[in-house]
């Protein structure tokens, strides 16, 4: 990363679209890229790409919005047959000031076995789950995917309102009672779990 | 008010810390947070002040206007409290969504004024019948951040203080007619007296103690509270009783007890600033939200 | 007022000001810690606080506006009730503060790159607490100190200045008396570095050889408030920028 000191302020001409990329914070018009944000540019060499990246890093707190594929954390509200809705808590490691509905259809729990998933046996309310933003989805909600190792719960109650410790992709058990519970079960990564 | 979602731990590590007195930002159970007064911001109006308590933030400006007594006192002038909510404060109070509190901020204004001893309403009258002042009291809400009644009632005390009733001059014209003129000096005023000017002090309950000056956090633990009006030499004018929870009678004296040390306290840092204020005059910058 | 004389045959407005003089602009950043964003500006006796939530999820009673491909603004304008020289009975929803709501939501749904919050709403709420006239232009530059403090992508800085005419010449940031005085008056937003008008309105009735003079006026008044606003966000830049790198 070289971050020189320079600052920019919105609409301030940076450089050359065929000097750098443009990247967060910057849009390119007539040939040339300009920023969009009050804060510090950056310029970052990008692996395999050949040109470097420009952006600004804004030095406000900033509301973010998911976004497809980013990583969000979200905690599961409501279940049906078909899906699970879900409130929207961080994106990108972020905490959100205001949450946003989100959803996980049947389909987007596991990578295998789809056609065998139940809600049921996949989400409780009240679970904090990890999961990639698949889309924008309808007007409602966003849509969301666990079909991932990485993705899924990575906190859940048992009945009697105590933390569950995971035991396998699929289960997790209540160290009071030991009753085991079915999740769809997160091994969290580091680099999706960045605080 | 930006509405405060708390976790049952969150809420159980405030009521423990204000059992064992000692409250999440470092006060004790009867400390004020810091407040910042200021008077005469608003050149457009006879009184104004500014206030910021915590992260409460209140102005208040107050127009005095020609108008007709009321046929119940006709000796008297009138005062009118008027509250809104900036949707700055809150995006649930764009349109009317801020009624419900403004109403509700101007009725226990309106009943901790509404008494003769409060503002001596006869000063305000000009032509018995006839014409009297009207004061108009605007309180604009810009930031919640919790304790909005006493932070109301402070600003607008602050800003009756502030407050210049143009002197006006009566002559007997023709046929038994009078005729009022309004002096060409704006500088010549008499300022309102405020010496009996009740403050509102909020007490909450939170398990078995009580605190004053709850934050937003604070307030959402805490489900029943008093709001006291307590004059400079500690009288009580009007009470009531707040949030849906309830309060055990024996706890009420204590309470509206300490709501009378605080307020009288209160009084005392306000008049000295007040006074501190006067006395500069216009000689400082206003700050305002510089 | 009709018959006043706006400028002395001195050449001095009634304030004392020049013709293409601005009123002192004084300007803050983040005055509030509830809202993402804040700001606080006053032109001369004209005094405006901004604040912006979001973007947030679409409240409930604004679905039917959501945009599936970019976001959209959300916006509300009051006049405190004291602001004024006469006190005014409502402090919104009146059809003068409707008409600023909908100029300013047009004005920044140009200016913001609405594309990068999809769904997404943006609440801009602006609260006048003292009225002295262009009071369009003092909320539209204080919002884009709020939009900047919020940290929302935009395409430039919007700067708002508006003009009147009198007698064959233009005079810039009019304040109430002026606006009082029934002459034609002319209010646009630009994008400063872009060189570009956003918005443009047109009250009252001049020749049309008149117009570029206006639009003139109107754009050195722009630039000049865009290098005082530019002075402020760079020198809070820096401050903050410096707390980063020593801590």
């Amino acid at each position: 990363v070289m971050c020189d000191q320079t600052m920019c302020i919105p609409g301030e001409r940076l450089c050359s679209s065929e000097q750098y990329q443009a990247g967060r914070g910057t849009y390119v018009r007539h040939g040339s890229v300009f920023a969009t944000l009050a804060g510090r540019v950056e310029r970052r060499k990008e692996s395999g790409d050949n040109l470097l990246l420009i952006h600004v890093q804004s030095v406000h707190s900033q509301q973010l919005v998911p976004e497809i594929g980013a990583i969000v954390i979200c905690k599961i509200t409501q279940l049906s047959s078909s899906y699970a809705k879900c409130k929207i808590l961080s994106v990108r490691g972020s905490y959100l000031n205001t949450s946003f509905r989100g959803m996980i259809r049947k389909e987007d729990v596991r990578s295998t076995n789809r056609d065998k998933v139940e809600i049921y046996k996949s989400f409780r309310p009240g679970d904090v789950v990890v999961a990639k933003v698949l889309s924008l989805g309808d007007a409602s909600c966003y849509l969301l995917s666990t079909a991932e190792n990485e993705l899924g719960v990575v906190i859940a109650l048992s009945e009697n309102g105590d933390a569950m410790i995971p035991l396998s992709h699929d289960q997790m058990q209540c160290p009071k009672s030991l009753i085991k519970e079915n999740r769809k079960v997160a091994r969290p990564q580091s680099d999706y779990l960045s605080f | 008010m930006a509405k405060v979602i708390l976790g049952d731990s969150e809420k159980w590590f405030i009521i423990h810390g204000i059992q064992d007195d000692l409250r999440n930002d470092g006060r004790s159970c009867d400390d004020y947070r810091h407040i910042e007064v200021e008077t005469g911001v608003i050149s457009n109006t006879h009184g104004s002040s500014r206030l910021r308590l915590g992260n409460t933030e209140v102005m208040v400006g107050v127009k005095v206007e020609l108008g007709t007594p009321d046929p119940h006192s006709p000796n008297d002038g009138l005062i009118h409290f008027h509250v809104d909510c900036s949707p700055n404060a809150d995006p649930s109070f764009q349109g009317r969504g801020g009624e419900e509190l403004s109403s509700n901020i101007s009725c226990i204004l309106t009943r901790i004024f509404n008494n003769k001893t409060a503002i001596d309403l006869s000063t305000l009258g000009i032509i018995p019948h006839k014409q009297c002042w009207v004061v108009h009291v605007d309180v604009l809400i810009l930031e919640c951040g919790g304790n909005l009644f006493d932070a109301v009632s402070v600003a607008v005390k602050a800003s009756l203080h502030n407050t210049g009733i143009p002197n006006i001059q009566v002559t007997d014209g023709d046929e038994g007619t009078q005729e009022i003129s309004l002096p060409d000096d704006p500088n010549d005023v008499k300022f309102i007296n405020t010496n009996n000017c009740p403050l509102l002090v909020t007490i909450s309950k939170a398990g078995s103690r009580h605190i004053v000056d709850a934050t937003a956090d604070e307030e959402s633990c805490c489900n029943a509270s008093l709001v006291v009006g307590v004059t400079r030499r500690g009288r009580t004018m009007g009470m009531r009783k707040m949030g849906e929870g309830s309060l055990d009678p024996e706890s009420i004296p204590e309470m509206i007890e300490t709501g009378k040390n605080i307020g009288r306290q209160l009084h005392i840092a306000l008049d000295k600033l007040l006074k501190v204020e006067q006395g500069m005059a216009n000689d400082i910058e206003k700050v305002g939200y510089l | 007022m009709a018959g006043m004389e706006l400028v002395s045959d001195q050449g001095y407005r009634i304030d004392g000001r020049k013709p293409s003089e601005l009123r002192r602009i004084r300007c803050n950043m983040g005055v509030f810690t509830q809202a993402d964003g804040s700001a606080y500006i006053e032109q001369g006796n004209t005094k405006v606080l901004a604040a912006i939530y979001g973007p947030h999820e679409a409240s409930n009673n604004m679905r039917n506006r959501v945009c599936l491909d970019r976001g959209f603004v959300n916006c509300e304008f009051s006049q405190a009730t004291f602001s004024s020289a006469e006190r005014k009975k409502r402090s919104r929803g009146d059809r003068k503060g409707r008409d600023i709501s909908a100029h300013i939501k047009q004005t920044f749904e140009a200016a913001i790159r609405t594309s990068l919050y999809p769904r997404s709403q943006i609440d801009i709420y602006l609260q006048v607490l003292h009225s002295d006239g262009s009071l369009y232009c003092a909320c539209v530059n204080a919002a884009t100190l709020a939009l900047i403090d919020a940290g929302i992508a935009m395409k430039d800085y919007v700067c708002a200045c508006s003009a009147s005419l009198t007698k064959g010449s233009s005079l810039i940031d009019i304040n109430h008396v002026e606006e009082l005085a029934g002459c034609a008056e002319f209010s646009a937003s630009i994008l400063p570095k872009l060189d570009q008008i956003i918005y443009s309105e047109l009250n009252g009735r001049i020749h049309q050889d008149e117009l570029g003079l206006l639009v003139d006026a109107v754009s050195t008044g722009c630039r000049d408030i865009f290098a005082v606003i530019d002075q402020f966000v760079r020198s809070r830049l820096a401050e903050t920028a410096s707390y980063f790198t020593h801590s």
